[in-house]
């Protein structure tokens, strides 16, 4: 009788679509909230509506937590199988995401915050959870955003998308051709999200929002830096000194979780050490090559 | 009315958009399972009402004579009782060998 398992390298006759796979990952993670009392919304990719954006494809599964249930999210997932591979502090300059890798059902963003909403992440969750409605993915209901709320997240998510395809695609269904009423809806939710900073790279504003902290994060993953452009953009939107001197120190420090997923393989000391002094020297390499093609222009 | 079996508690089920594929996952660790063809078929009448009758709406399916395939039938699904991806719910739920 045909009944194989698709645990590992997945045989011929065996294979599994990868949506198949990232919606039993939110199955999973979404298993595991309802168990350890965990509040969850299932955000893009399979969770989707999928008349926002016909067609869009996706790799992971992402979901973004209640912000007070991360940690116990994050001491339950590996007790089922679920692999951390990249945790927040490293994940991307808005340090909102951490990354998790399962046998079976792919890798999992699981995001503690979703950049460019506020005012605070417990009360950016909250706007989005009072308007939640539930999707079935992988044969479990799953709590997802509301609809026009879906377009403002992927619309945030396109704001740092820089020159990506992809990102454009989604401004051009979800804005640029979007109707007046659709428009209406949008930006009601943007103001619902304190998300105007983030919104304003959507409309062509970001520069009006200079003295904003975290104008130059948007900026950077906007249009693109150096990486010493980016951990500077960090250090300013950290709240407090205490945080920015936090950020700093980071800066310098090896991402061996990143290293590992880059080498295919734990990596050893001499690797580490090289890599520390490595990074600020690209850091260096890449500031004074932005400099040199300025000066030509 | 009720199907023979059902889902198990822990199991998360997708099936494909031509019915010929069903995905079966023990969450939240796995493993994943693929039904494929056949098996695919005994699943999808298995967990569809009525419970009676639903190896015979299989064996016509595969078109084959219900007592050729009763023995496989009822092996498979006591594989997948056994791993608690189907849960029986009584009624026809276990075709007696042979019948």
């Amino acid at each position: 009788m045909a009944t194989q398992e698709a645990t590992g390298a997945p045989s011929a006759g065996a294979t599994v679509p990868l949506e198949v796979r990232i919606g039993f990952a939110h199955a999973s993670v979404q298993w595991i909230a309802d168990r350890c009392g965990a509040d969850l919304l299932h955000v893009k990719g399979a969770a989707l509506d999928p008349t926002l954006v016909p067609g869009r494809g996706y790799s992971d599964a992402d979901v973004l937590a209640r912000p007070a249930h991360v940690r116990r999210l994050l001491d339950e997932l590996p007790r089922h199988g679920w692999e951390l591979i990249n945790t927040f502090v490293y994940g991307s300059s808005f340090e909102h995401s951490a990354t998790l890798r399962h046998q079976d059902f792919g890798l999992l963003d699981l995001h503690r915050i979703y950049p460019g909403t506020g005012p605070t992440p417990e009360r950016a969750f909250d706007t989005l959870w009072s308007q939640r409605t539930t999707k079935v993915l992988g044969g479990i209901d799953c709590p997802v955003p509301s609809r026009d709320a879906q377009a403002v997240v992927l619309l945030l998510h396109a704001a740092r998308g820089g020159s990506d395809a992809k990102a454009a695609n989604d401004v051009e269904w979800l804005w640029t051709s979007a109707d007046d009423a659709a428009r209406d809806r949008v930006l009601d939710w943007v103001g619902r999200l304190d998300a105007g900073l983030a919104f304003s790279v959507i409309t062509g504003t970001l520069d009006e929002h200079r003295d904003d902290p975290a104008y130059d994060l948007w900026r950077v993953a906007a249009r693109g830096g150096t990486r010493m452009e980016e951990w500077r953009a960090r250090v300013r939107a950290a709240r407090g000194l205490r945080a920015k001197l936090t950020v700093a120190s980071r800066s310098v420090l090896v991402n061996v979780e990143h290293l590992t997923i880059v080498r295919g393989r734990p990596v050893s000391r001499a690797e580490i050490v090289a890599e520390f002094f490595g990074r600020p020297a690209r850091g260096l390499r890449e500031q004074v090559s932005r400099l040199a093609r300025r000066s030509r222009r | 009315m009720s199907a023979a079996y059902r889902p198990g508690p822990d199991a998360g089920v997708t099936v494909s958009d031509d019915g010929m594929s069903v995905y079966v996952a023990r969450l939240p660790g796995g493993p994943l399972l693929v039904l494929d063809g056949a098996a695919a078929l005994i699943w999808a009448e298995a967990t569809t009402a009525p419970a009676t009758g639903w190896v015979a709406r299989v064996a016509e399916l595969v078109g084959q004579p219900e007592d050729a395939i009763t023995a496989d039938v009822r092996a498979f699904v006591g594989d997948l009782s056994a791993r608690e991806l189907l849960v029986p719910l009584g009624g026809d739920a276990d075709p007696p060998a042979g019948a």
